[in-house]
């Protein structure tokens, strides 16, 4: 396009979108636009459209746009504008399906499909048995589809019989659209018409039973591609619709199948690298059967499609040790998705053999792969593992997984342990080595933890405080106490903590100086210790919390009052105005054993937000009485969310028990 | 029989008070199919914080003290950073043979160049734009930028680091990695500094245009894979904040599969002989296709 073409086109463009479409001429002006020479001014007239107010008038406008023969770009625009409209332009559509132009008809129809709506369903299925063009039956049949209805569902089923091909083949596919296969002896007679085989295959794999899989096995030794990858398709369907329990005598008959197909692996692997996620799904299934080791990063790679990832997960873990070796081989080859559910089956499959690769695998630059390396080290049960792993104490991302790892090899070697982590801990090591430490070496190390609490660093010196507090309860509370007056906020939160872990209601005194700290950090902690440790003395401070407008504070104040059992009636009402959702769920669940709490769950069967009204129909479950049943059940027949409808449902189930 | 991890479940409800969470904080749609890895990435969280059940973590990102700290941590957790240098090579054909040349002509006068890779990971792609800028030998002299954006912070810290392994270079020619890499070990790469000297790193939120803040506008922009994360409204949150940064006349180069049906019609498609890109248009003057 010239350059003065494209600044005109630009113009009308920008006067499209600038429409006022309250104006009187804005609809023929849109309509002009439908039948402009770029798609973008035709997309803004389309948009436009559906903002201009007497939707009917506007409806019919677009309904006669569709039947300008010649315009097909204007009639495609009015269509898509159409498919926007919603139920205004059921009806007209609708009628249009009776149009003598099997054209306009078609494009009803397709239109129809878009919209979804049910009120067309009857129609569509009218225009499927009926009309006297094969364009518009294929069309209300693909249309169907996408309707969900079952009225389309048993049509579509009966159409199955129907002698034109293309007829039964758009029925299949929107039978497989909606998830709704028909009865086995149908399926079973479209497998052998090659037309129609891979949909057959499809819906048969809707069909979760032992029968369809054996038929689908008997796809799977076919010598024909299209049928096996049919049949892999089918397969992939079907283990995601299956029980665990149906799983495993799947998984039996494809497995015997397999085993007697020399070219399996291949076409295996040629199944898990195509550009067809179906196909893959099925792929995983036959390669978790056959158990091949050289699938397992190919398996590893079908993670990139993330709704995938628990099948590769479950694929995997049924690969033994040689597929680990695989896995380790590649590691560095293989896609981010891919190396994630690869390291996870690797940690799974390692033993001490491991141990050569896995540390020549820490040398590898990416982080992602040294923390595998790392966690895999740990399940070994291997002295050899104790040193590598030492070396990475001094490294900050990878200290904490280190001493996990150490902790847990520690299980057969603690005393090696115990001395790597002494080591590091002398040469100014992280946190997380005193933490093992203390894990590993138990009461034996308090004298280590005392001194590192008065000399080290702040890290060092919080964690020493809370390490204490497990090994050394008495200990711990003494040198907590002092250490509230330590000048680093991150020590007082540790103190704090211990104080109310181990403390009881003598520590009030000492909380309220923490509930005043200069430091949220500490006032936070502050808040739940009181309600651990008893401090009742401390209410009248929390009860002029619940309604502090940050959700952090008032959610603790409410947690931390219903602890010590001094949540009044008044004050759980006003924490259940909040605004924050969390915190009136934390008041519902508190109040849920008073009567007043009750009455209030009632009322919050209302609330705006889905999670409240859930929380709300769990209490009444738990604790309401049969004169609850009457507002829950009014609750579930207006509830449209299908998280609190679960709920409420549950609670009638409960209440009406009583 | 499969892995029994031992670890705490995700309920539904659990999934869908944090996947609105995050989409509230980034726009990041999670699909709900995706409650299973959503479940998988927290899970170390839960683990590192001591956490036992999956509402306590909610809890935690919402009231804890750090709060803020953890969010970032679950979106890097999220968001998979899948990349690798040369991906998509059709389009960087396209990009080299037909908007290169274009843009020099453009910018003849002022000899600049700013090319922005929007959500860039760990950096590949961001590098992969200053190696075909420097491989079509037009910008000599010039006064080149490449900007990589990112929401992680953690892949920008390898980005600046400019190391990778054999993941990476997956799709390099041998003689690209001899002219723009160094090996640093047996099979590791760094990139050269002539190309490094070109690109910049800096943390963005596309949800939020305050973050991240570009100071020129730019004459292309490759925003591949990342609209995937995001739905419809937040889609076109991204693509009017991408314009916005744009010059007119500058280049917007989608993922294969992304096209922008249905989010926006301001830019314009253009039809180049190996791909398709868009074009915010020109407002008058400029640039013959």
């Amino acid at each position: 396009m010239m350059e003065e073409g494209r600044n005109a086109e630009e113009a009308r463009y920008r006067a499209l979108l600038e429409l006022d479409v309250s104006s009187p001429d804005a609809r023929e002006e849109l309509v002009a636009g439908l039948h402009d020479e770029s798609w973008r001014v035709r997309r803004a007239a389309a948009e436009g459209l559906t903002r201009l107010p007497e939707r009917e008038a506007v409806v019919e406008r677009l309904v006669s746009v569709l039947g300008e023969r010649d315009e097909t770009g204007a009639r495609n625009a009015a269509a898509e504008s159409l498919s926007a409209m919603g139920e205004h332009a059921v009806g007209p559509l609708v009628r249009l399906l009776l149009h003598p132009d099997p054209d306009q008809r078609k494009f009803a129809a397709d239109i129809l499909g878009q919209l979804g709506r049910l009120e067309a369903e009857d129609a569509l299925v009218r225009a499927m048995v009926e009309d006297v063009d094969l364009n518009v039956r294929v069309a209300a049949a693909e249309a169907l589809g996408r309707m969900g209805g079952r009225v389309a569902a048993r049509a579509l089923e009966r159409i199955l019989h129907d002698p034109e091909p293309l007829l039964q083949l758009s029925a299949l596919e929107s039978l497989a659209a909606l998830r709704h296969p028909p009865p086995l002896p149908e399926v079973v007679r479209l497998l052998a018409n090659p037309t129609l085989k891979r949909s057959a295959y499809r819906v048969l794999g809707l069909i979760p039973q032992l029968a369809a899989t054996e038929l689908v096995c008997r796809g799977l030794g076919s010598e024909s591609r299209s049928t096996r990858e049919a049949a892999l398709v089918a397969l992939g369907t079907q283990a995601l619709l299956s029980e665990s329990t149906q799983r495993s005598e799947m998984d039996a008959a494809v497995r015997l199948v397999l085993r007697r197909l020399p070219q399996a692996a291949e076409w295996v692997a040629a199944a898990l690298v195509s550009e067809d996620g179906e196909l893959k799904a099925g792929g995983l299934v036959a390669a978790a059967a056959l158990r091949e080791p050289r699938l397992a990063p190919l398996v590893a790679e079908v993670a990139q499609e993330e709704r995938l990832m628990p099948e590769v997960v479950r694929t995997l873990s049924y690969f033994g040790p040689e597929a680990g070796r695989e896995l380790l081989s590649s590691m560095d080859r293989l896609s981010f998705p891919a190396r994630e559910v690869a390291g996870q089956a690797l940690v799974e499959m390692v033993d001490a053999t491991y141990v050569p690769e896995l540390v020549q695998m820490l040398e590898w630059g990416d982080l992602d792969l040294k923390m595998v390396a790392v966690q895999a080290l740990g399940r070994t049960r291997s002295l050899d593992a104790v040193e590598p792993l030492s070396r990475l104490l001094s490294q900050s991302e990878l200290c904490a997984l280190a001493a996990r790892a150490l902790v847990s090899l520690a299980a057969s070697f603690p005393t090696q342990v115990l001395q790597v982590l002494e080591d590091a801990l002398t040469h100014g090591a992280e946190p997380a080595v005193l933490n093992a430490l203390v894990r590993v070496g138990g009461t034996g190390m308090l004298p280590l933890v005392r001194r590192t609490a008065r000399e080290a660093s702040v890290p060092l010196r919080a964690t020493a405080v809370e390490v204490l507090a497990v090994v050394d309860p008495m200990g711990g509370l003494e040198l907590a106490r002092q250490a509230l007056a330590d000048e680093a906020p991150r020590v007082r939160v540790a103190a704090v903590r211990v104080l109310g872990q181990l403390g009881d209601a003598s520590m009030a005194g000492l909380l309220k100086r923490a509930l005043g700290d200069e430091t949220m950090e500490v006032r936070l902690a502050a808040l739940d210790a009181v309600g651990e440790c008893g401090a009742v003395e401390r209410a009248a401070e929390l009860e002029a919390l619940v309604q502090h407008p940050d959700g952090a504070i008032a959610f603790r104040a409410v947690q931390s009052l219903a602890r010590l059992g001094a949540l009044r009636d008044e004050v759980l009402q006003r924490a259940v105005d909040h605004e924050d959702h969390e915190v009136v769920k934390a008041a519902l669940l508190a109040g849920a054993v008073s009567a007043e709490g009750v009455s209030l769950a009632v009322e919050l069967l209302g609330h705006p937000s889905w999670d409240v009204r859930a929380a709300a129909a769990r209490v009444l479950g738990d604790s309401g009485g049969p004169e609850c049943l009457p507002a829950t059940r009014a609750a579930l027949a207006a509830e449209m969310d299908s998280l609190a409808r679960r709920a409420l449902e549950d609670a009638v189930d409960r209440l009406s028990g009583r | 029989m499969p892995f029994d991890t031992g670890k705490p479940e995700m309920s539904a409800e659990e999934f869908r008070l944090l996947r609105d969470f995050v989409y509230g904080h980034c726009g990041i749609l999670v699909r709900d199919d995706m409650k299973f890895v959503m479940q998988r990435r927290l899970w170390p969280r839960l683990e590192v914080l001591g956490l036992t059940d999956f509402s306590s973590y909610y809890r935690y990102l919402r009231f804890d003290a750090q709060r803020r700290a953890e969010l970032e941590t679950a979106i890097e957790a999220l968001t998979t950073h899948e990349t690798y240098f040369f991906r998509e090579p059709r389009q960087l054909k396209a990009f080299s043979e037909e908007v290169l040349p274009r843009l020099e002509r453009r910018n003849a006068r002022t000899k600049r160049l700013r090319i922005w890779s929007a959500g860039c990971s760990s950096g590949e792609e961001a590098y992969t734009v200053a190696m075909l800028v420097k491989d079509s030998g037009r910008f000599d002299g010039w006064d080149v930028e490449v900007h990589g954006t990112d929401i992680s912070r953690r892949v920008l810290a390898v980005a600046r680091q400019g190391e990778y392994g054999p993941s990476a270079l997956r799709a390099t020619a041998p003689d690209k990695i001899a002219r723009y890499f160094d090996h640093v070990g047996p099979t590791r790469v760094r990139v050269r500094d002539d190309i490094r000297s070109w690109v910049t790193f800096a943390h963005q939120n596309l949800q939020d245009p305050e973050t991240g803040l570009l100071v020129s506008r730019m004459d292309a922009v490759f925003c591949r894979n990342v609209m995937i994360y995001f739905d419809t409204p937040a889609r076109q949150r991204v693509l009017r904040h991408i314009y916005d940064k744009m010059v007119p006349g500058g280049y917007l180069l989608l993922g294969h599969s992304e096209n922008l049906i249905n989010l926006s019609a301001d830019f314009e498609l253009v039809h180049l002989r190996s791909d398709l890109v868009y074009r915010k248009p020109e407002l008058g003057g400029g640039l013959a296709p």
